[in-house]
């Protein structure tokens, strides 16, 4: 079976970076890896060879058994359309003003196209592994809630609401007019734009059985895949890390692990400058060590509050950008053992 | 910026931009400016750098002067509605604004002129407020905000909604009143991401970008790192705070010019990270 590791945490802690790392050295360890990016930096991805790639993996021409691939969410939106609708709806779907907007904008949607394709590979039986960056839109959680808010979006809650009814077989049956409020929204939006929405939303429903049986299928996969938590000792992606382990239990398994990044060594935080050191390095290492000392505070209390293991990567100057460099921060990190590689 | 009424901050997440606007607020208030300060997103860290644990949905007065609170979507929406689209008092609210949730998931700039309706209706309160602070949606999200106004005007033809649109866009684009900050890193993905933005924000004409402020700069340690020890927790510090700074001149060079704010080795807590920044952008 394919194992999945889900790799989360807010935006800009190295998210991309880990993940990377770690398919690396799932490959190393001879398992047949997929890198799943969503937006790496230009150096990175030339490491990982997905530079110039788009939905379809490709093999790494240095490194056997490891491959990558871009999940490009507004194009992978489309073939959601063009796999859940009949052809005609679905070429009606994806030229409506609505669903481009829809795709972009519905929070959910790129996380949905996301996680769909991220079970394409899963359920292909291609791969031993599959390491997910999940993206960050919003925060990263709505990866996870995605299937589910999907499911609610297409299922017809607006339309009945709009409706005012169970759903109505036919578009025919629906009459802004009948309805006072609707009237009232009408009037406040102006020309006839709440009933274009309708008429999408109507197109979308279509899809309801199929995107649903797929939600849930997605959905299974969360709640069987590894999930780690990437942060900085900050305060900001501190708060999102917290959001993690509180909201993820419910839409998929508890993460396994907090991953704590551009972290300072422990030993700074009491280790004396020796007496002959200049007085500007010696200074260098006060600052570094209060900062050693704030990062060491916050990852106690982490874990204490979480119940969780923790595991650090070393500060480095530079990001990574090639394989040797990869697999060197997965050596030079404590705690990642625990994934098994 | 002393006839400027509105800024707005925003940043790729993790840059510090709540932190940044905690403190443009801050220097704001000591100048003796009545000030709001908004949360335009309900995850934001606006309050706790301004030293209070929750921001509320209406102005809070956190010390004289300075004022702050979160933009929480149906308290915005049913003062967007009753306020600005004129909903009469007696009508429930209820059923409209339940329409807008729908559109919302589905109808482009609904959910961000409500947002930017909140801002934008406090700017013109004009005797309340002299400066209003938006600690604003990331860098990502701020282009389909500012656009907003005119997302909706050319969605809805006619309607009281778009008589709205049209002073919200007025207010954003006039460069006396309203000024866009952004706060970056000298890091690749900021960075990148920053000189994108300015792109676009000058070809779109939205708004006025005031200015970029760098945000945890590392100053040089001006000796090399083999006149210490060599080996050892002061070597390692001194050898990752060059390749940090060394790594920072890179992406300095591509970001445009403006304040820089250092590194704050040390500090206890978000409310005295403001403070401290607000201390330093005093003195630029």
């Amino acid at each position: 079976m394919t194992r999945a590791i889900l790799v989360t945490g807010a935006g800009g802690v190295g998210k991309t970076t880990l993940s990377a790392a770690i398919a690396v050295r799932a490959a190393r360890s001879g398992k047949r890896t997929l890198a799943l990016t969503v937006d790496p930096a230009r150096r990175l991805a030339d490491a990982l060879g997905v530079g110039t790639l788009g939905a379809v993996p490709t093999a790494n021409a240095q490194l056997e058994l490891l491959w990558g691939a871009m999940l490009d969410a507004e194009h992978s939106w489309d073939a959601v359309a063009r796999r859940h609708a009949d052809p005609e709806v679905a070429e009606r779907l994806v030229s409506s003003e609505f669903f481009r907007v829809a795709a972009r904008h519905f929070p959910a949607s790129q996380s949905y196209a996301a996680a769909e394709r991220m079970a394409d590979h899963l359920e292909s039986g291609e791969w031993d592994v599959v390491v997910v960056d999940t993206p960050p839109a919003a925060g990263g959680i709505e990866f996870f809630t995605a299937p589910a808010e999907t499911r609610d979006l297409v299922g017809g809650r607006l339309i009945r609401w709009i409706t005012g009814g169970p759903l109505p077989g036919r578009r025919s049956l629906f009459r802004i007019a009948g309805r006072p409020a609707l009237r009232m929204a009408s009037a406040v939006l102006g020309s006839d734009l709440l009933e274009r929405v309708a008429e999408f939303l109507f197109d979308l429903r279509t899809t309801h059985d199929s995107v649903s049986r797929r939600a849930a299928a997605i959905e299974r996969h969360f709640r069987q895949a590894s999930t780690l938590v990437v942060t900085t000792a900050d305060p900001a992606p501190l708060r999102e890390a917290e959001r993690f382990f509180r909201e993820l239990p419910k839409v998929a398994s508890r993460p396994e692990l907090v991953v704590f990044n551009r972290s300072l060594p422990d030993f700074w935080t009491t280790a004396p400058a020796p007496a002959d050191t200049p007085p500007v390095l010696a200074e260098n290492l006060r600052r570094w060590s209060s900062e050693a000392t704030r990062q060491a505070a916050h990852r106690g209390e982490f874990a204490a509050h979480h119940k969780t293991v923790v595991a650090t990567v070393p500060w480095q100057p530079e990001s990574p950008t090639s394989l040797h460099a990869l697999d060197e921060l997965f050596t030079r990190a404590e705690g990642l053992d625990v994934l098994g590689f | 910026m002393d006839s400027l009424r509105l800024v707005i901050v925003t940043g790729k997440g993790g840059v510090g931009r709540s932190a940044v606007a905690a403190a443009l607020a801050l220097r704001s208030v000591r100048a003796g400016r009545r000030t709001l300060a908004i949360s335009m997103t309900e995850s934001g860290g606006l309050g706790e750098h301004l030293g209070v644990e929750t921001l509320g949905p209406n102005p809070h007065e956190i010390r004289s002067g300075l004022s702050a609170l979160q933009v929480e979507r149906p308290a915005a929406l049913d003062e967007y509605l009753r306020l600005q689209v004129g909903i009469p008092k007696f009508a429930r609210l209820g059923p409209l604004a339940s329409a807008f949730d729908a559109l919302a998931s589905a109808a482009p700039g609904i959910r961000e002129i409500v947002t930017m309706g909140k801002v934008l209706y406090e700017v013109r309160r004009g005797d309340t407020w002299d400066l209003v602070v938006a600690d604003g949606p990331p860098i990502g999200q701020i282009g389909s905000h500012l656009r907003a106004p005119r997302t909706v005007s050319d969605l809805v033809p006619t309607g009281r909604i778009r008589d709205q649109a049209a002073w919200m866009a007025d207010i954003l684009a006039d460069p006396a009143r309203s000024a866009l900050v952004l706060v970056t890193l000298a890091e690749e993905l900021p960075a990148l991401e920053t000189a994108e933005a300015m792109i676009w924000l000058q070809n779109s004409k939205l708004i006025t970008t005031k200015g970029v402020i760098t945000n945890r700069v590392l100053e040089p340690l001006g000796v090399p790192v083999s006149t210490g020890p060599s080996k050892g927790a002061v070597h390692e510090a001194a050898l990752l705070h060059h390749g940090l700074v060394e790594e920072q001149t890179k992406w300095l060079k591509q970001t445009p010019d403006g304040p820089r704010l250092p590194y704050l080795f040390g500090a206890t807590g978000p409310a005295e990270v403001a403070e401290r920044l607000a201390d330093l952008l005093e003195s630029l």
